[in-house]
């Protein structure tokens, strides 16, 4: 963005600590009247410094580490990092474990779609939206803590298995709180379709069209929500996901109403591989027998080489690529992130677009700043 | 378009730029490339074999090569093969053509390499910091001989 203003414009820095924002990054916007005319994203406000962190500690110390890189896809990241160690150690994991695995990290996507979606709401004026989400989130929560013992930084996967067994009981607990979730997202459908005010500033808002989209590298909802069906659990299968039954959500449209109602869509479908994992899943070890994984031992090497794995977040595509050098710990680390080629199309997004638009196109894209800044 | 076709298609179409390249599995071919001409294997790759889709873009340092390798992750939307493409580039000098003409999104990784790496990017639109404050400019925090991690942060603390 050039910084010269020319007669009736002016330059107004939105953040980095601002309402709307779900964590600081700042948004420097050239305006003509209310109208944007070239825009700019600053971040690294919370730049944490994983990837050097990762390398000066063993690959155990890791899986803690992977946790804080978003912590509403907690699972998902740790899923990415346990599988390249996983690829390059040549661990197979147990059955029962991908089971559980993938039980795990569709209520991961589960809370952080319902999250995303009730700020969405707070962001554009629908506030009392944004608690009805959280008091139905809550009972996700208390699920994946009765497995994984905490409610957000979980720590649960480990290389070729997870740490704890379903507790008993488990199925019950699910089928109990997927009967109200079901009955709280068609409400909240309900709610969203039927409300004037929301449509009116969500419908044709931001519009992103599918070779735009590709061309920016966007994935994930506000990919899908363009009609590009491109899911990385369909398109290269990690754990048991090509044993499953579920659909890529899709809409056309491609603006703000679309990539909620792709959310919406895609939690029914989560809860839907959930069920199927838990009628299906059998009985059988966490690790993989006769070998040492799983016992309690802190050093672990890993044979040299060089991977990319790739998995689906909540928020798009989530890939790693480790580079290993046979000690303990990994030689170089790679987080690629989803929300970082989505923060990245804010710019000719908000071209030409109203200032009190801002917040409903960005916000839209379920950003989340610490994944982003890593 | 599978992992074979797409890599016979690539050595026959550029022989002298691709080199060490392998067939890892059905999906993913790895290869390495000379830095001039990285730009125009790109549009290559983006325009002929449809890899639309850069997963990433970023450095690895190797102190004991005294090089840094610049890797590129490119994907598609059509099919599920990944190429990981290498560029070599030595240590004291690294300078290598922008991806942005081709690839919109490398702006931020190439970027992020710049600070943490120091690799220089021509014909880059806007190469400034990015995640890092403007004074650490020219540390390169992620090269293996930096000194300020875990060294200094350590020190400070106790």
């Amino acid at each position: 963005m050039e910084e010269t203003v020319g007669p009736s414009e002016m330059i107004v820095h939105l953040g980095p600590q601002h309402p709307m924002m779900p964590g600081p990054f700042r948004l420097n916007a050239k305006l003509r009247g209310e109208t944007i005319v070239d825009s700019e994203v600053e971040m690294g406000y919370i730049h944490k410094g994983i990837e050097k962190i990762l390398e000066n500690k063993t690959y155990l110390q890791g899986i803690t580490i992977v946790d804080r890189i978003c912590y509403l896809a907690a699972l998902t990241n740790e899923e990415a990092y346990v599988g390249c160690v996983e690829k390059l150690a040549g661990i197979e994991v147990p059955e029962r474990a991908q089971y559980i695995r993938v039980i795990m990290e569709e209520f991961s996507r589960l809370q952080s779609h319902i999250l995303g979606m009730g700020e969405y709401a707070g962001f554009v004026g629908f506030v009392s939206m944004f608690m009805y989400t959280i008091r139905d989130r809550e009972d996700i929560m208390s699920l994946m803590d009765s497995v994984t013992g905490a409610r957000i930084t979980h720590s649960f996967l480990r290389f070729g298995g997870v740490k704890d067994d379903l507790p008993d009981g488990f199925k019950d607990d699910v089928k109990y709180v997927f009967g109200n979730l079901r009955k709280a997202i068609d409400q909240y459908e309900e709610l969203f379709s039927s409300d004037s005010i929301y449509k009116a500033r969500t419908v044709g808002i931001g519009v992103l069209t599918a070779d735009v989209a590709k061309d920016l590298g966007v994935s994930g909802p506000p990919l899908r929500a363009t009609g590009v069906a491109f899911d990385i659990r369909r398109d290269e299968p990690y754990l048991v996901y090509d044993k499953l039954d579920f659909k890529v959500c899709t809409q056309k449209a491609g603006d703000v109403y679309a990539r909620i109602q792709v959310r919406l869509d895609e939690m029914r479908e989560s809860m839907y591989i959930i069920e199927q994992c838990l009628d299906q899943i059998p009985s059988g070890p966490l690790f993989p027998e006769g070998t040492a994984y799983g016992k309690r031992s802190p050093v672990m090497r890993v044979p040299a080489g060089e991977v990319f794995h790739r998995v689906e977040d909540p928020r798009g595509e989530m890939g790693f690529y480790m580079v290993s050098d046979g000690s303990d710990k990994p030689y170089r680390v790679k987080i690629r992130g989803p929300v970082y080629p989505t923060l990245q199309t804010l710019p000719p997004l908000l071209k030409g677009v109203t200032v009190a638009d801002i917040v409903a196109i960005a916000g839209s894209m379920d950003t989340c700043t610490s994944e982003v800044d890593r | 378009m599978d992992a074979n076709s797409i890599m016979a298609s690539l050595t026959g179409k550029f022989p002298e730029d691709i080199y060490d390249s392998n067939i890892e599995s059905g999906i993913r071919i790895v290869a390495k490339v000379k830095p001039q001409n990285v730009v125009e294997v790109c549009r290559y790759l983006k325009d002929e074999l449809s890899f639309g889709h850069l997963c990433c873009e970023f450095g690895a340092d190797y102190p004991d090569r005294n090089e840094i390798e610049v890797i590129y992750i490119i994907g598609s939307y059509d099919h599920p093969v990944i190429l990981t493409m290498k560029a070599l580039l030595p240590r004291e000098n690294p300078v290598v053509e922008s991806v942005v003409p081709v690839y919109w999104n490398a702006n931020w990784y190439e970027r992020e390499t710049y600070e943490l790496f120091g690799v220089k990017y021509l014909n880059h639109p806007n190469l400034k910091p990015l995640v890092l404050p403007q004074e650490m400019l020219g540390e390169w925090p992620l090269r293996k001989d930096y000194e300020g991690f875990p060294n200094k942060t350590a020190k400070n603390l106790v």
